[in-house]
């Protein structure tokens, strides 16, 4: 039988992931500081996805195992992209 | 009764782990690095490149948007239907579930009004390097919200079946979806 885990106040969270969104929009229309709207763009959405893993996906109440198969690749993914970063740095 | 990978000998930190869900994890693992191979690419050219933010400006952000504002939702109402599935609120899951499956459709009308739009303007996958990257990484997406819906659809129809645990499992995917759209968006869209 599946064991019952809490749940969070998922409207709360919806209503987060809401917020944030605005926030990312509003960053992207900004017409000045391209840089630090950049900034808040993926910020929000670094956030979003931190909201939804944790409280969704529930990764808030599971063990370490679980949370390493999730985040692992994720810093896989990140490693990757920064090791190809020279080639455009530094490229010809 | 869930299966429990620790029931069959896995020794160790996999034991009293539901199997579905150790499952799945792996298999989510597998996508977060399909997906983050494909961002990382188009990051790494985008930086490196120059005239990607005039292609983008050609792309429907309303349409992104509400897009968005649909996928976001659609995590609420298949973690509800979870939630109700563990109260045993059978009436409850149906409907949320319903309302899941109805999000996915929107989201998959709404891409292939975009799509058409796009392609009647002559913006093909073969229109240059942000447009390859941009019908790879959505369509490869909407795929991947095809099968959701489906999933969510086998679960809508086997009342007999639909379990809390395979609720659950559908919907760690569906989030799963819904995280992979949350970075296309901006880095497609907006940035």
């Amino acid at each position: 039988m599946a064991v019952t885990r809490p749940h969070p106040r998922y409207l709360v969270v919806w209503a987060w992931l809401l917020a944030l969104m605005a926030a990312g929009l509003a960053a992207s229309a900004a017409p000045r500081a391209r840089g630090l709207a950049v900034a808040v763009i993926f910020g929000t959405a670094v956030a979003k996805a931190l909201l939804i893993g944790l409280n969704f996906m529930h990764l808030r109440f599971e063990g370490p195992l679980i949370v390493a198969i999730a985040t692992v690749p994720v810093l896989f993914a990140v490693v990757l992209t920064a090791a190809l970063f020279p080639d455009f740095v530094f490229g010809p | 009764m869930a299966m429990r990978a620790g029931a069959h000998g896995v020794a160790g930190a996999t034991a009293g782990l539901e199997a579905g869900k150790l499952g799945i994890w792996w298999f989510l693992a597998s996508e977060i690095m399909l997906f983050g191979g494909l961002i990382a690419s188009y990051v790494v050219f985008r930086l490196g490149g120059e005239g990607w933010a005039a292609e983008a400006a050609h792309l429907n952000t309303t349409i992104g948007i509400v897009n968005t504002l649909i996928l976001l939702s659609s995590s609420l109402t298949v973690v509800q239907a979870f939630a109700a599935a563990e109260r045993g609120e059978t009436r409850a899951t149906t409907v949320f579930l319903g309302l899941t499956v109805l999000g996915g459709l929107l989201f998959l009308g709404l891409k292939a009004v975009e799509y058409a739009g796009e392609l009647g303007h002559g913006f093909t996958p073969a229109s240059g390097l942000f447009w390859s990257f941009y019908y790879l990484m959505t369509g490869l997406h909407a795929l991947h919200v095809l099968t959701g819906v489906v999933i969510n659809l086998i679960l809508l129809a086997g009342r007999r079946w639909r379990t809390p645990h395979r609720v659950e499992l559908g919907g760690l995917y569906w989030h799963f979806v819904d995280v992979v759209w949350v970075f296309l968006f901006p880095l497609l869209y907006l940035a």
